[in-house]
């Protein structure tokens, strides 16, 4: 029997050391992103990492542990040299230093930024891109000139319908530039920024350094980094990134069926949605009160409330909302609870915005996976103090 | 006597079949290699759980993209195998705090 149980932790240790040679296949070296805590890494080159909910608990987001996505190799920007090129419908081509973005008047705008695919490893069946949990979300403070006031530094025609925006970022081999048009009704929105700044401090390189569009309750991609071209159209551009990228179905189909390009359109504001960010699904707590807490935001709109089930969802109570209330911001919530029992408990938040639109129960499937907003839901297992 | 050999060579046979799915899983390996990590690291496409299918279609967008593949259903072959929709989830991977 002993030779056995030998034998068999002989056959384990082999097991792990096969295992821990496959993980090293793919690098087992530690990875430290400059300027940035502990985050989980969906992709270091390049870096695409998603914040830990332990961190999204204050209303403001630190800097060093908000998200970063990015599509193409990172781009190198120095401050000298660099010049956003103005162009188009414009009444004289211009090519704008920063100092001279310093000379306008400057505003901050605090905002929730959110990935597109936030959320998007929760979608049943799975799709292809970078699997979010929650964290490809923050809420910071912007602040620069708005893009009005640097349109009309060139005489831009603001009754044209687009105005399309391009960073220094370029894709390797035949892989699409990104750029984004956005419809000039919300670039003239006195809240959409070219941001210098964030919480603060210079826009770091992997926020965008040293231009940033800031387009507050629209998706995270319209979102523009390291702006170095502006230009104003009557056509939206027509590239990967515009179409068919980043589009979500008019009228879903079933889970997992393709989708006729025809039928998508462009995606704008964000839905109301709310995360579950004081513990982590599958938490282990000790019996006696606790309190539980979240985020919500509803893009343009703004949230009315958050309502939380600690039963899964037979019962619901309405949850306390703290951090300003301000729109493109979110709302902090937390529900204070006494289980009565050790215990698993399924734990539900659900926000409803100012309009009354609430979040569904079930996310609404699309194959690239956007605009999850389905009601949060996290197991948490109470247990007996010993 | 027959008994040995007949044993001899099931074990051969079935040692000749591991080896050919290991070469290919190791050739599958270095395709993804030399494929994928001029734009990206590999980290990115361990984190997948894909159907056949949706990985045809990843492929092929980026070979559309430029990527070079030279053995098209080898590389097929590794990601629906190894990061099938039938593979559980991978563990999240963390960075070290820079701080």
């Amino acid at each position: 029997m002993k030779r056995v149980l030998h034998s068999r932790r002989a056959a384990l240790a082999a097991f792990a050391a096969s295992a821990a040679a496959a993980r090293g296949f793919e690098g087992s070296e530690q990875i430290i992103v400059p300027g940035k805590r502990s985050m989980i890494v969906h992709n270091d080159r390049p870096e695409d990492l998603e914040s830990p909910v332990a961190y999204l608990n204050q209303w403001l987001t630190p800097v060093d542990c908000f998200f970063v996505r990015q599509h193409l190799p990172r781009p190198t920007v120095g401050e000298a040299g660099f010049e956003l090129k103005l162009t188009g419908r414009v009444g004289k081509e211009l090519n704008v230093t920063l100092p001279q973005l310093r000379q306008l008047p400057q505003y901050t705008v605090p905002a929730v930024l959110e990935c597109t695919g936030n959320g998007r490893a929760f979608f049943s069946p799975r799709v292809p891109g970078v699997q979010w949990g929650r964290g490809a979300m923050g809420n910071a403070e912007w602040t620069g000139p708005r893009v009005s006031d640097v349109l009309k530094l060139a005489g831009a025609d603001l009754n044209a319908a687009y105005v399309t925006a391009n960073g220094a970022d370029n894709g390797l081999a035949k892989t699409p530039d990104f750029i984004r048009s956005l419809a000039m009704k919300k670039a003239l929105d006195p809240a959409t920024l070219l941001a210098l700044k964030m919480n603060g401090e210079p826009l770091p390189s992997l926020h965008g350094f040293p231009l940033r569009l800031i387009v507050p309750g629209w998706d995270g991609t319209s979102w523009v980094k390291w702006v170095n071209y502006l230009s104003v159209d009557q056509a939206p551009n027509n590239g990967f990134y515009m179409n068919p990228g980043y589009r979500f179905p008019k009228h879903p189909g079933p889970p997992g069926a393709p989708v006729n390009p025809s039928d998508l359109a462009v995606i704008e504001d964000m839905p109301v949605q709310s995360f579950i960010t004081g513990h982590t699904d599958g938490a282990k707590v000790p019996l006696g009160p606790l309190t539980l807490k979240g985020v919500a935001w509803a893009g343009e709109s703004r949230v009315a409330k958050v309502d939380v089930s600690t039963d899964s969802g037979l019962t619901w109570q309405t949850a306390q909302l703290t951090g300003k209330d301000l729109r493109f911001t979110w709302r902090l919530w937390a529900l204070e609870w006494r289980p009565q029992q050790p215990g698993y408990y399924t734990v539900l938040s659900r926000a409803t915005d100012i309009d009354g639109k609430a979040q569904p129960l079930v996310p609404t499937w699309n194959p690239s996976g956007y605009l999850f907003n389905a009601v949060d839901r996290i197991g948490l297992s109470v247990e007996a103090r010993s | 006597m027959i008994k040995g050999a007949v044993l001899l060579l099931i074990s051969l046979s079935a040692s000749f079949g591991a080896r050919a799915a290991d070469d290919k899983a190791e050739a599958g390996k270095k395709a993804l290699e030399q494929s994928c990590q001029l734009c990206h690291s590999l980290r990115l496409i361990e984190s997948q759980r894909l159907s056949a299918a949706a990985w045809q279609k990843e492929v092929d967008k980026m070979i559309g993209w430029g990527t070079v593949v030279q053995d098209r259903q080898l590389l097929l072959d590794y990601l629906s195998e190894h990061y099938s929709n039938t593979v559980p989830p991978a563990a999240p991977v963390m960075s070290a705090s820079s701080k």
